[in-house]
C-alpha cells in the first residue's frame, strides 16, 4: 500500500516535471545556489551611479536566492572594458557575473580589438532601468527649443565625458548625423559637466534625463529634446529629424536607453542556474523596498529579465552600414 | 543661527547611540586608514549596506565620521617605516621618516596626529564660514585654472630639490610627468604605451608606484643594512614626553597650521582638483615660505605638520559641493553622496533653507570625529613608535607582504604586482644614488590633471585663456615662485649648504 502511494507520488511527480520542466529544473538551479558565494562584478570604481545601482541589486538578489553570499568586487578600468573581459572570461557556473555600461554595444559594433566579449552571447540576467537621452541647454545659453538650437548661426559649446566615453560617442553620432551647431568639449568627469555649465563655460549637454532631473527642476536649464522613455513634457527627437540616417542613429540610441544597468554572465551558464538567476533579479527588481531605495538615489527604475534583454540587446546590435560609419566617424574624432 | 548651531552640538553629544556609533566610524576608520591600499571610498562602499536601517541623523554621521578620520592614521605607516598609504600621505613620508630614523617617531606622530585633527577642525570651520559664498568661489575655477594651479605645484620641484640636486630633481620629476603619460590620451581617446594592456588605460596606479618608489626601497635598505629604522637607540626621551614636543610643534607652527588647512580645505571645495594637489601643495609652501628650507626631507617637522593639516582639511571643504550641489568633491564623497541619498538626504539649495540644523551636524560631527581620533592614536602611538626600534630584518619581511597586499588590493589587478616589482628597482636604485623620489610623485600625481584641464581649457578658450583674471593671478604667483627659486639656488650656490633632499 505504502509502496504504491511511493510510486505513485514518484510518477505523478515525473509526469509534472515532464509538464513544467522549468520548475523543476529552477527548483535545482535555486538549491545550487544555497551556500555559494556569488562574485558580483562592478566593472566601475566605488561611487556613481553603475557602482550604487550594483550593489543595489546584489544586495536584493541576495534576498532571493536563499544561502547565497553576493560579493560585489569593483574592477575599473579602460571604460568598463577590463571589467567585462572578466565576466566573459569567467567560468560559466553561475556563481560570476556582473554590471557593466551598455555604451560598449558601440565597441562591439564599431569591431573595437580590445573586447573579448560578445554581447549577444552572454547570459543575460536583467536590466533595471530606461535611461532616456535629453537635449539640456542652461538657462543663460537663451536657446528655448530644438529648431532654435538647430538653426543657431553661431555654434555652441556641449560638455561630455572623456574621449573615447559612451557619452562622447553620442554627443558626437547626433552632433554629426543631425548637423547640429554644437562644438562637443570632452574631459568632463562625474558631474563636473554640471559645474561648466553652471560656471557658463558650455551651453548644454547630451546625457541621460535622470542625472540631469535635479538640474532642470532647480530651474538651471531646460530640455528641448529626448530620445526614448515614456515622458511626455519633452518633444521625442525622432519627430522632428527628416534624414534617413539621422532617424536610423536617433534608434540606435534609443533601443540603447531602452536597455540600462544590465546584469549578466559568461556565455553558457547551464539553463537551470540562469533561470534561478532570472527569478531573483525578477523578485529583487520588482521588491517595493527595492524601488523604493532606487527612487531615494534617483536611480531609474523600469526592468525587464532575461530573453527580453537579450532581443532588445540583438536588435540595437543589427545596424544598417551607414549607421555602423557615422558611429566609426564619431570613434575616430573621439 | 546660532541657537541652531549649538543645538545641534548639544543634540549630538547628548545622543549615546549617535556618539556610540561614532566610535565605533572612529575605530574603523582608523583601521581602513592605515591599511595600504584600502582607499576611504572602498571602506564607505562596504559599509553602506550597514546604514540602510539607520535614521538620517545617525547614518549620515557614522559614514562622515568614518570618511574623515581615514587620512588621520594613513600618516603612521608613512612616518615610521615610510610606506604612504596613497598620494597624499606620500607628502607627510619625506620628512616623517627621516625623523623616525633618528629615534624621534614619536615626536613626528605627535605633531602629525595633532597637526591632522586641528588641520580637520579648521577645515569644518572653513566649511561653516564658507557656506554663503560657495557658489561664486566654486564658479571661479575652470579647467584653466585647474591647469595653473596643476603646473604650480609642479613649479614646487624646484624647491624640493634645489642646490646641487636641482638637475637630477628635474629629471626625475620629467620622470614621473613622463609615466603620467602613460594610459588613454585624452585628445585622442587613443590609449598610450599601453601595448595591449588593457590595465594601463588608466595610467599607472598610484598607489602602486608610490609604495614602489617609497616604501620596498625604505624596506630593502633596512634590511641589507641591518638595525632598527631609528638609527638613535631608544632613551629616556623616548616616552609621552617627547610625543608630548611634538604635539606642542603644532601650536608653535599656528600661522602655518591656518595657512595650509585654510589652502587644504579650499582646495578641497573645487571639484576636479585631486585630494593629492592639496598635500603637495600645502608641502611645498611649507618648504618655500621656511626661513632654512634647506632642513626639508631630512625631517623638518613642518614637513609633516603642513601636508597633514592639508589632507584632513580638505574633508571639510569637500562636503561644501557635495552638500549644496549634489557634486562631489573628491572621489571619497562621490561615495559618500550615494549614500546620503539612501539615508533620504536631498542635496541641494534647500540644504541651508530647511536642513541647517543637520548641516551643523555635520560640522560638529567632522569637529568631535577628529578630536576622538587624535585622542585615542596619541594614547595608542607611543607603543607602536616602539616598532622603530626592532631590529629592521625581523620587520621588513613582515611590511613588505603588507606592501604587496595593499598593491593588490587598490585595484585588484594582478599586474600590478609586476610594476611594483619593476618600479621598486628604479626606486631603490634612486635611493642608492641618493636622488630625490618627490618630485617623481608630483609629477605622476599632477601630470595627467594637468594635461587634461590644458586641453579642456583650449577647446573652451583656445590660448587666450591665459588672460582670464584668476589665469594671470595664478600665472603671476609661478613666475614669482620660479624667479624666487633662482634667486634662492643661485644664493645658496655660493658658499650656504644646499638642500639635500633623499626622500
Amino acid at each position: 500500500m505504502g509502496m504504491q502511494t511511493l510510486r505513485i507520488a514518484a510518477s505523478g511527480a515525473a509526469i509534472m516535471s515532464t509538464f513544467w520542466p522549468g520548475l523543476a529544473l529552477a527548483e535545482d538551479g535555486v538549491e545550487f545556489f544555497n551556500g555559494k558565494t556569488i562574485n558580483y562584478i562592478v566593472a566601475t570604481a566605488p561611487g556613481g551611479v553603475y557602482d550604487t545601482n550594483g550593489r543595489l541589486v546584489a544586495q536584493y538578489m541576495q534576498k532571493y536566492l536563499p544561502g547565497s553570499t553576493f560579493v560585489v568586487q569593483n574592477m575599473p578600468g579602460a571604460g568598463h572594458l577590463l571589467g567585462t573581459n572578466y565576466i566573459y572570461a569567467s567560468e560559466p557556473d553561475g556563481v560570476t557575473f556582473g554590471t557593466f555600461n551598455t555604451g560598449l554595444l558601440y565597441g562591439q559594433l564599431s569591431g573595437d580589438p580590445n573586447i573579448k566579449f560578445d554581447l549577444t552571447k552572454m547570459s543575460w540576467i536583467g536590466k533595471v532601468a530606461s535611461d532616456p537621452r535629453i537635449i539640456l541647454v542652461t538657462k543663460e545659453s537663451g536657446i528655448e527649443s530644438y529648431e532654435q538650437l538647430k538653426t543657431l548661426k553661431e555654434p555652441v559649446k556641449f560638455a561630455t565625458a572623456g574621449k573615447g566615453s559612451a557619452s562622447m560617442i553620442e554627443a558626437t553620432m547626433f552632433v554629426n548625423a543631425l548637423k547640429l551647431p554644437i562644438q562637443v568639449v570632452s574631459g568632463y568627469n562625474g558631474n563636473e559637466d554640471q559645474l561648466a555649465m553652471m560656471r557658463g563655460e558650455v551651453q548644454g549637454v547630451i546625457g541621460s534625463r535622470s542625472e540631469f532631473q535635479q538640474f532642470v527642476d532647480e530651474g538651471k536649464g531646460r530640455f528641448i529634446a529626448q530620445v526614448g522613455g515614456t515622458e511626455t513634457d519633452v518633444p521625442q527627437l525622432s519627430t522632428m529629424v527628416d534624414d534617413a540616417t539621422a532617424k536610423q542613429v536617433v534608434g540606435l540610441i534609443e533601443s540603447q536607453s531602452g536597455i540600462s544597468r544590465l546584469s549578466a554572465g559568461p556565455a553558457g551558464i547551464p539553463e537551470d542556474r540562469l533561470k534561478a538567476l532570472r527569478d531573483a533579479y525578477k523578485a529583487a527588481t520588482s521588491d517595493p523596498e527595492f524601488i523604493e531605495k532606487a527612487r531615494a538615489l534617483g536611480l531609474p527604475v523600469d526592468p525587464a529579465v532575461g530573453d527580453e534583454v537579450r532581443t532588445r540587446v540583438e536588435k540595437a546590435l543589427d545596424q544598417a552600414p551607414e549607421v555602423i560609419n557615422v558611429l566609426k566617424e564619431a570613434l575616430s574624432e573621439g | 543661527m546660532i541657537e541652531t548651531m549649538f543645538g545641534a552640538l548639544f543634540n549630538l553629544v547628548s545622543t549615546p547611540h549617535t556618539m556610540g556609533l561614532m566610535l565605533i566610524a572612529v575605530v574603523f576608520g582608523l583601521l581602513v586608514g592605515v591599511t595600504p591600499g584600502i582607499g576611504g571610498k572602498l571602506s564607505i562602499a562596504m559599509a553602506i549596506p550597514f546604514v540602510y536601517g539607520m535614521d538620517m541623523v545617525a547614518g549620515a554621521v557614522f559614514l562622515l565620521t568614518m570618511h574623515a578620520v581615514n587620512g588621520t592614521s594613513g600618516q603612521i605607516s608613512s612616518i615610521m617605516f615610510g610606506i604612504p598609504g596613497d598620494g597624499d600621505d606620500a607628502a607627510t613620508t619625506l620628512d616623517g621618516y627621516p625623523l623616525a630614523k633618528q629615534g624621534q617617531a614619536a615626536r613626528a606622530l605627535g605633531a602629525s596626529i595633532t597637526a591632522s585633527g586641528v588641520g580637520g577642525i579648521i577645515g569644518a570651520v572653513v566649511f561653516a564660514v564658507m557656506i554663503p559664498v560657495l557658489e561664486p568661489v566654486i564658479l571661479m575655477f575652470s579647467p584653466a585654472e585647474f591647469f595653473l594651479i596643476a603646473l604650480l605645484g609642479i613649479s614646487f620641484i624646484a624647491f624640493l630639490a634645489s642646490g646641487s640636486k636641482i638637475v637630477k630633481g628635474v629629471i626625475v620629476g620629467f620622470y614621473g610627468l613622463m609615466l603620467s603619460t602613460i594610459g588613454m590620451d585624452p585628445i585622442t581617446g587613443t590609449p598610450r604605451y599601453a601595448g595591449d594592456m588593457l590595465f594601463l588605460w588608466d595610467g599607472v596606479s598610484l598607489v602602486t608606484a608610490v609604495l614602489a618608489m617609497f616604501a620596498v626601497p625604505e624596506m630593502l635598505a633596512l634590511a641589507t643594512k641591518g638595525g632598527a629604522i631609528s638609527a638613535a637607540p631608544m632613551d629616556k626621551a623616548f616616552s609621552y614626553r617627547q610625543m608630548f614636543s611634538g604635539v606642542m610643534e603644532v601650536p608653535r607652527h599656528w600661522w602655518l597650521v591656518l595657512r595650509t588647512s585654510v589652502i587644504g580645505s579650499v582646495i578641497g571645495m573645487i571639484p576636479g582638483l585631486g585630494g593629492s594637489t592639496a598635500a603637495w601643495l600645502c608641502y611645498g609652501h611649507a618648504v618655500q615660505s621656511s626661513k632654512t628650507p634647506e632642513r626639508f626631507g631630512k625631517g623638518a617637522i613642518e614637513g609633516v605638520i603642513a601636508p597633514e593639516t592639508a589632507s584632513n582639511g580638505k574633508e571639510g571643504g569637500s562636503l561644501l559641493p557635495t552638500l549644496f550641489f549634489g557634486i562631489p568633491g573628491s572621489s571619497g564623497m562621490a561615495v559618500l553622496l550615494g549614500a546620503f541619498l539612501i539615508l533620504g538626504i536631498q542635496p541641494g539649495a534647500m540644504m541651508v533653507t530647511k536642513h541647517l540644523d543637520l548641516v551643523w551636524t555635520l560640522i560638529w560631527a567632522l569637529v568631535v570625529g577628529n578630536l576622538i581620533a587624535v585622542a585615542m592614536l596619541l594614547v595608542v602611538c607611543r607603543w607602536i613608535a616602539v616598532l622603530t626600534f626592532v631590529n629592521g630584518r625581523m620587520l621588513a619581511p613582515f611590511i613588505l607582504v603588507f606592501v604587496t597586499i595593499g598593491c593588490f588590493v587598490s585595484d585588484v589587478q594582478w599586474q600590478n604586482l609586476v610594476v611594483l616589482v619593476l618600479f621598486s628597482a628604479i626606486g631603490y636604485g634612486f635611493q642608492r644614488a641618493g636622488w630625490p623620489r618627490s618630485p617623481f610623485v608630483i609629477g605622476l600625481v599632477l601630470g595627467g590633471q594637468a594635461e587634461a584641464s590644458l586641453h579642456q581649457a583650449l577647446q573652451l578658450w583656445g590660448y587666450s585663456f591665459f588672460l582670464r583674471p584668476m589665469s594671470l593671478v595664478l600665472i603671476g604667483m609661478i613666475v614669482a615662485l620660479m624667479i624666487y627659486a633662482f634667486y634662492r639656488n643661485f644664493r645658496s650656490g655660493n658658499g650656504q649648504p644646499s638642500v639635500e633632499v633623499n626622500t
